[in-house]
């Protein structure tokens, strides 16, 4: 988040950040990473590479996936954005995550936050996808640890339990 | 962190030509951003304001007939990836459209933006070739339509001039009797080279074929030469015709050794996908035959 100057140009935004408004002004060039990370604290949005390829900044803006940190905040104004922290409902965790840890989908740690975030878009957009559609929707989340096939199979049982409960 | 800079919205392709024409070096066109909040980011570019050209609405259509599409420069990529027109007019685009980068960059950004920007290695520009797309870019003095292997000038470089603005691509249609296909290969969600094929038949020979290559040289390029040489072949040929014309490949694409291969390797692959390709293409002929008989 940059300190403000005369020459700064300060946009009002509104912005729901997992269910909660948001409020004021900020500055033209302020990424969606630092709002969400500096000036709201959620840090469970991480920053990576900086170049929208490693996937680890990951959140949905109106249930689409984007890169946080090549996205500016303004863009978010009068949209919706969810972030890892929204993910849990009156601390019921999100089938992902419950399936991420019963599959152990993480080694570090670092990129799980976007894998997850990620999926969660995946899942919104199509409740029951191929084993293909997963990886291809998840190629552009780097995990450096390698923990590939715990992460679809999270995702498979997160989207199975998905379509078990439809079903019912 | 990002340098500042302001935002200005404009609502008409005219708002947009006069504020570039008035903000000159000061400017830069912003649609999706992901190419130019990247330069911004490392500082390979300083820019005052960014002309932001999102609310211009006929930037964002997608416009068909039984000829060609006419597709606005802020469509993203995901829109032609998804797209019903795109997907039953344009089957060979929306497929290497499915395969730019990843899902985040390819619901930000725009057709428009990956032309301009010229990134040797892109997607979009191989597939277009093929299509013989044109564009029509729009400055102080009007607008002005030319093919894209025109405006596609070299590394990151097009004919599009500093006060003009892009505003549409033109796509022909392939005639009926086409089959397409585009193929590439990639390392770390960059195309490391990609190819774009489409032909025709007549008598179980080649009747008409169009080959481009994108990612070797410094621009996506059409393989004229070696077209006219597979043009009115008999398709068992085609493999030795590719394979003997390395000389011309070499001349034409401009290989070099980069991270992503040697420039040896790269003509070899070129040479692989080539035939590869056009043998895809020629084989969605025959099942486009085969439909009809049976």
């Amino acid at each position: 988040m940059a300190e403000q100057t005369d020459e700064m140009q300060m946009l009002p935004v509104r912005i729901a950040v997992n269910g909660e408004t948001w409020q004021g002004a900020i500055p033209a060039q302020e990424t969606l990473l630092e709002f969400i990370r500096t000036r709201l604290g959620l840090t469970g949005t991480k920053r990576s590479c900086e170049s929208q390829v490693c996937g680890a900044c990951t959140v949905l803006v109106d249930e689409q996936p984007i890169s946080s940190c090549n996205y500016l905040a303004c863009e978010a104004n009068g949209k919706a954005v969810l972030t890892i922290e929204g993910l849990s409902r009156n601390d019921v965790l999100d089938p992902l995550q419950e399936a991420f840890m019963r599959n152990i989908g993480a080694q570090c740690g670092f990129c799980t936050p976007g894998q997850i975030m990620s999926a969660k878009g995946l899942l919104l957009a199509n409740p029951s996808p191929t084993r293909e559609q997963i990886t291809d929707w998840l190629s552009g989340n780097i995990c450096r640890c390698g923990a590939y096939p715990a992460i679809i199979a999270s995702v498979q049982e997160a989207a199975s339990g998905l379509a078990d409960r439809s079903a019912r | 962190m990002l340098a500042p800079f302001k935002i200005l919205n404009t609502n008409s392709v005219s708002d947009a030509v006069r504020e570039l024409a008035r903000l000159g070096d000061q400017a830069k066109v912003y649609g999706g951003g992901t190419e130019l909040l990247i330069l911004l980011r490392h500082n390979l570019l300083r820019t005052d304001y960014l002309l932001n050209i999102k609310p211009i609405a006929e930037l964002g259509e997608i416009r068909g007939n039984d000829k060609s599409v006419r597709i606005g420069a802020s469509v993203t990529h995901r829109r032609l990836e998804t797209d019903v027109t795109i997907r039953a007019k344009l089957p060979m685009l929306a497929d290497a459209e499915a395969q730019v980068a990843n899902i985040r960059v390819r619901g930000q950004g725009t057709i428009g933006g990956n032309l301009c920007f010229n990134d040797p290695h892109s997607d979009p520009a191989t597939a277009l070739l093929v299509y013989d797309a044109s564009v029509t870019v729009e400055g102080p003095a009007g607008a002005r339509q030319m093919p894209l292997r025109q405006f596609l000038r070299g590394m990151y470089a097009t004919a599009l001039e500093p006060d003009e603005l892009l505003v549409s691509i033109d796509v022909p249609c392939l005639p009926a009797e086409f089959g397409s296909s585009y193929m590439r290969i990639h390392r770390l969600q960059r195309p490391t080279l990609t190819v774009a094929a489409a032909a025709s038949r007549r008598n179980g020979g080649i009747e008409d074929v169009r080959l481009a290559v994108g990612c070797v040289g410094p621009t996506a390029l059409r393989l004229t030469d070696l077209e006219a040489k597979l043009r009115s072949g008999d398709p068992k040929d085609s493999p030795r015709i590719i394979r003997e014309a390395k000389t011309y490949l070499k001349k034409t694409l401009q290989p070099i050794d980069d991270l992503l291969g040697s420039a040896e390797y790269k003509i070899y692959i070129a040479g692989v996908l080539l035939e590869r390709a056009l043998a895809q293409a020629l084989r969605i002929v025959d099942k486009k035959q085969d439909g009809k008989n049976g």
